[in-house]
Order: structure tokens, then C-alpha cells, then sequence
């Protein structure tokens, strides 16, 4: 069975079709990358799926599992995890705490545990700071642990988020643009992490990128977005090639020089 | 036993001795009546500081209908006292003080059951919209308690017995403060702080937004309840217009002026803006032009951490002679 099942899936705001008709299955295992031009809806099929806007039509499958229409917490305890294009740390809090509030679902004592202070609650606290740090060291963040989220240097900022969505354990992490703003170095180290991450979490990636280099580099299948529907999918080697790719992201001009090549 | 660590230790050691002292000079004489019921009116708006904390400070959304809560606890623990369980002046001790207990409990209990029923649909709201419809709330409340005749309407809610006392409102206060902060210190309350700071990334985590503002909004009103309650037995009096959103902007002031997301800030900030008041009285007319100029100073110069630092230092130095006379 695929992991993720996406048909037809449709989204609307008033007069402007954001989303139309995308179909998307993903195995277990795979890195898939979803390109296309500004404005071509690759991040509101992301808030599809991760359940931040609720499709006009069509059915998000998870495992077998209908998730469409769900609200966004229990898709992320069905396992869907995600990052923002934007980054969405908590600013204000230290690295760890970032990172123990992913961790929530591992305290594993109730609120009258914590209000009398029991000794599970002490047990649940321990059993959380530890594997927060220990997850953190994973992700060479272990030296930040205290300070400011907001104090780190950009980098370490993707670095953070991403390990904090990795926290909450998913089986499948959406990635919207980890490598905007990044220099060369940056996006390199970048590249690794997200191949480091894929084989040690056994982790089903969908990428949105628009640094060429990083999606042509680790992405086994592509799909390209233009006006909200899926217009070409296929190897990065095919992608490049496509004809109505290149229309989307040069123009028709383009399109015939390249026919002209 | 994880919770005897010295600090704890020391600052039970601290309250308690506090409150055998005001004990001991109240029966001695030395302390009057009008004091006592000042420190006890600040105790108790130290309760509603701590928690309006919690929804404000640590959960992040803006409500001043606070004092709304506090009506719903004063008049149904007095409903409680006088109808039900109908303690009066000849009622024999034993039972009288579990009685109090008990109406208390339910007065705290009404105010958290409206807070989560106003909760479910108000919550959904943002900033300006949510201080509005709280203040809304705040607002119906004191119109129906204005209108409930067999609560006295307009006159107010007379005859409630004397309960309140030192022990009864310093006991609840220290309990009270204790339960918030140790609800503040777990995952419980890093997820409500996770809900101030960014709602969409703390969805994406798993946090059930809606489920904690309502949580931290419950557990709030539950003890403005209390606060209420107690106000009630000590003034032997609910009236609609102590509980009008003036009373709210009161402890929103107190708690601004303390520090949003620091209950030392709270409950320090809620006893010197209620000895202050008290203190200008000497200034008669002036002490409602000084008071305001105090607060603006406060908000823009925040004294908390100055005295923080001063205290320090004081300690520092007492050890110093200490050390130097007595050596090590």
C-alpha cells in the first residue's frame, strides 16, 4: 500500500482556483521534490495535506486512511510532519524547550500528575530533557541547547525546525523551501542533512524547493506545479527536458529556442 | 520526596513565618483590623493576578472579563453558605469551616464551568476580538447579577457570614499559587506557552490549540472563582459593582505592571498595587493624581528587577559582615 494517496484534490479560495485535480501517491522510502513557478500552489497543497486548509474536493489518504478534513494536530499524530517556508520557531524559547514541546506525547503523565508533582510526572520530565537533548545532539544542536531560538544563526534556525518536526516522529515530512536564503555552504550541509535524516528515520520526504541544484541532487521523482495543476512529472533527468516545464518557467520564447536545440 | 529541595524549603520557611508573625501581632493587638483586611484583600488579588497569568501571560490570549469569573465564584460560594448549606453566625465550628470549604469549592467550580462553556466559542477569537467578547462577558454578568432578585439584585448579596480569615485566605492564596505554577512548569504549560507563541507551528506539532486555551482559560476561572469566593465571606458582601470591568482592568494593570509570564512578578506587583492605594491616603485628593504617575512609572521603568538586584545585594552584604565577624 502506498503511504500517501492524493486524488484529485482540489482547493478554492473564492474566485481563484489555488488547487486543481493533484494527484500524488507516495511510496514508503521515497524523496520526491514539487517545483514550479511562484504562486503555482505547491504550498497550499502542503497545507492540504497537513491539514491547515481543508480541501474543496477531493481525498488525502494516509495509509489507507482518509486525513482529509482533519485538523492539523491529529494529522501530525497520524504521522505527517512538516516545516514552514517561513521559518516557525518559537522564537522567544530556548533550543530545548523547541524542541521538548515537539517531544509533548513522551511525557506520559496527566495533569494531576503534574499539579501534585508525583513521581511520574519527575520520571515523565527526566525521561523528556534527555531524549530532547539526545535528539538534539543527533542534529549537533547540543551545544545550543540553551540558548535563545531566535539567536541562532539562520542556519541552524532550518536546522532547529526541521529537528523539531523530526521530534514529534512522523513517517512522512513535508519540507517547504528548507534551502530559501541559505549560501552554497549552507545548502550543501543542507543537502546532507536531509539524506542523513531520510536513512536514519526511515522518514518518506515531500520537497518544496526552488534551488534547482538541491532538487535535481537528491529527489528521485519530480513534480512540477504551474496554475495550480501538476503539469509534468517524472526523473530529474526527464523534468529537464520537458517542454512545458520549461514553457512554465521561461515562457513560450524559451520554449522554442529549446525546440530549435 | 523531590519537591524538599532547599529553596522550596526555604520559602516555605518563609510564609510560614510571615504568617505567624501577622498571626501573632494581630492577637497581640499590635496589628489593626483595617490592615489585616488589606493584606487579605491583596493575598486575594494576588490569586487573580497569578491567574489571570495564566491565560494572558502564559496562554497568550488577551481577556478582561476576569472580574466576570469572580463575580460567578463570589455569589454562588455565598449561594452556597447561605442557601445550602446554611452556615450562620451560631453554626458550630466543625462544621462551619468544612462548609466554607465546600462552598468555596463550588463557587471555583461554577466560575470554571461558565469559563469553559463562554470558552468553546469565544476562544476561536483573536487579540482585540477576544478582549471584546470577554469584556462582553464580563458585562452580562454583571447585568444578570444586577437582576437575580433572590441574590439581592441591585442591592447586592447581603448578610454572607464572616469566614474569610488570615489562615483561610493565606492558606488558599499559597495553595492556589502553587497548583498555577506547578500547571505552568509541565508540558502542559509549555504547550499553552507554545500556543502564545505561534499557533500554526504548535499545531504542526501535534498542540491541540483550542484544547489548552480552553484549559488555561478553565483552570484560570477556577481559581478567579476562589478569589471571588473569598472576597465575598470577607466583606460579607457581593455587589454587582465590585465585579464591573473596572475590576478587570485592575488586574490586568496588576498584572502588566508585574510582567506577563512571571507569578513572583504577580503576586508581588498584586500586593504592593493594593498596600499602595492605601498608603497615599495621607495625600487625601492627591493620591488619585500620585497613584496613576506611580503606575505609568512602573510600566515604563519596571522596578521588579531593580528590587530583585537590591535584595540581592542586601543579601550579599549581611553575609558579608556575617562571614567577616564570625568567619566562614
Amino acid at each position: 500500500m502506498p503511504l500517501l494517496e492524493v486524488e484529485n484534490l482540489s482547493k478554492r479560495f473564492g474566485g481563484l482556483q489555488a488547487v486543481s485535480d493533484v494527484d500524488l501517491t507516495l511510496r514508503k522510502g521515497e524523496l520526491i521534490g514539487l517545483i514550479g513557478p511562484n504562486g503555482a500552489g505547491k504550498t497550499t497543497v502542503f497545507n492540504l495535506i497537513s491539514g491547515f486548509y481543508r480541501p474543496t474536493r477531493g481525498a488525502i489518504r494516509l495509509q489507507g486512511d482518509e486525513i482529509a478534513g482533519l485538523r492539523p494536530h491529529q494529522i501530525e499524530a497520524r504521522g505527517i510532519a512538516r516545516t514552514f517556508q517561513n521559518i516557525r520557531l518559537f522564537k522567544d524559547l530556548t533550543v530545548l524547550e523547541n524542541v521538548r514541546i515537539a517531544h509533548h506525547s513522551y511525557a506520559r503523565y496527566g495533569l494531576w500528575d503534574s499539579i501534585v508533582r508525583t513521581e511520574k510526572f519527575y520520571e515523565g520530565e527526566k525521561r523528556l530533557t534527555e531524549e530532547s537533548l539526545e535528539f538534539l545532539s543527533t542534529f549537533g544542536l547540543q551545544d545550543r541547547a540553551m540558548e535563545i531560538a531566535r539567536n541562532l544563526p539562520y542556519g541552524e534556525q532550518r536546522r532547529l525546525e526541521i529537528a523539531r518536526a523530526l521530534a514529534t516522529r512522523p513517517q512522512l515530512l513535508l519540507l517547504d523551501e528548507p534551502a530559501a536564503g541559505m549560501n552554497p555552504q549552507e545548502t550543501k550541509s543542507l543537502m546532507e542533512l536531509i539524506e542523513f535524516i531520510k536513512e536514519r528515520f526511515a522518514l518518506t520526504i515531500i520537497l518544496i524547493e526552488h534551488q534547482m541544484r538541491v532538487v535535481m541532487g537528491i529527489c528521485q521523482r519530480i513534480l512540477v506545479m504551474d496554475f495550480g495543476k501538476i503539469i509534468a512529472r517524472g526523473s530529474p533527468g526527464e523534468i529537464q527536458k520537458d517542454a512545458q516545464v520549461v514553457e512554465a518557467y521561461l515562457g513560450r520564447q524559451a520554449r522554442r529556442h529549446a525546440a530549435a536545440d | 520526596m523531590r519537591f524538599l529541595t532547599r529553596k522550596n524549603i526555604r520559602s516555605a520557611a518563609g510564609i510560614l513565618l510571615a504568617y505567624v508573625l501577622l498571626q501573632g501581632l494581630n492577637s497581640a493587638g499590635l496589628l489593626s483590623n483595617y490592615v489585616l483586611f488589606i493584606i487579605m484583600v491583596a493575598l486575594i488579588n494576588a490569586i487573580l493576578t497569578v491567574s489571570l497569568n495564566i491565560i494572558t501571560g502564559f496562554a497568550g490570549q488577551f481577556s478582561i472579563g476576569h472580574a466576570g469569573f469572580m463575580a460567578v465564584g463570589a455569589y454562588v460560594s455565598a449561594m452556597f453558605t447561605r442557601f445550602v448549606l446554611n452556615v450562620g453566625p451560631d453554626t458550630p465550628f466543625v462544621w462551619r469551616e468544612p462548609a466554607f470549604l465546600i462552598s468555596l469549592f463550588a463557587g471555583s467550580l461554577a466560575a470554571a464551568l461558565v469559563a469553559y462553556l463562554i470558552g468553546i466559542p469565544t476562544l476561536r477569537l483573536k487579540g482585540d476580538y477576544l478582549a471584546i467578547a470577554t469584556l462582553g462577558f464580563n458585562q452580562v454578568m454583571v447585568v444578570l447579577f444586577n437582576n437575580l432578585d433572590f441574590v439581592g439584585g441591585p442591592r447586592g448579596f447581603t448578610g454572607i457570614p464572616k469566614l474569610s480569615d488570615l489562615t483561610w485566605v493565606a492558606g488558599l492564596t499559597v495553595v492556589s499559587v502553587l497548583i498555577m505554577r506547578n500547571f505552568v512548569r509541565s508540558i502542559y504549560g509549555s504547550q499553552c506557552v507554545a500556543v502564545r507563541e505561534d499557533e500554526i507551528a504548535a499545531e504542526s506539532l501535534g498542540v491541540d490549540v483550542t484544547r489548552y486555551k480552553i484549559l488555561a482559560f478553565t483552570l484560570a476561572s477556577f481559581f478567579a472563582g476562589t478569589a471571588g469566593g473569598l472576597l465575598a465571606h470577607l466583606l460579607q458582601l457581593a455587589h454587582p459593582s465590585q465585579f464591573t470591568f473596572l475590576k478587570s482592568i485592575d488586574i490586568l494593570l496588576m498584572l502588566v505592571v508585574g510582567g506577563m509570564g512571571s507569578i513572583p512578578g504577580s503576586i508581588i506587583s498584586a500586593l504592593v498595587l493594593t498596600v499602595l492605594p492605601e498608603m497615599l491616603r495621607f495625600s487625601q485628593d492627591l493620591r488619585l493624581v500620585i497613584y496613576p504617575v506611580l503606575l505609568i512609572v512602573f510600566v515604563i521603568k519596571n522596578p521588579l528587577p531593580y528590587l530583585r538586584r537590591v535584595t540581592a545585594q542586601i543579601q550579599e552584604r549581611v553575609r558579608a559582615m556575617w562571614v567577616n565577624r564570625f568567619g566562614g
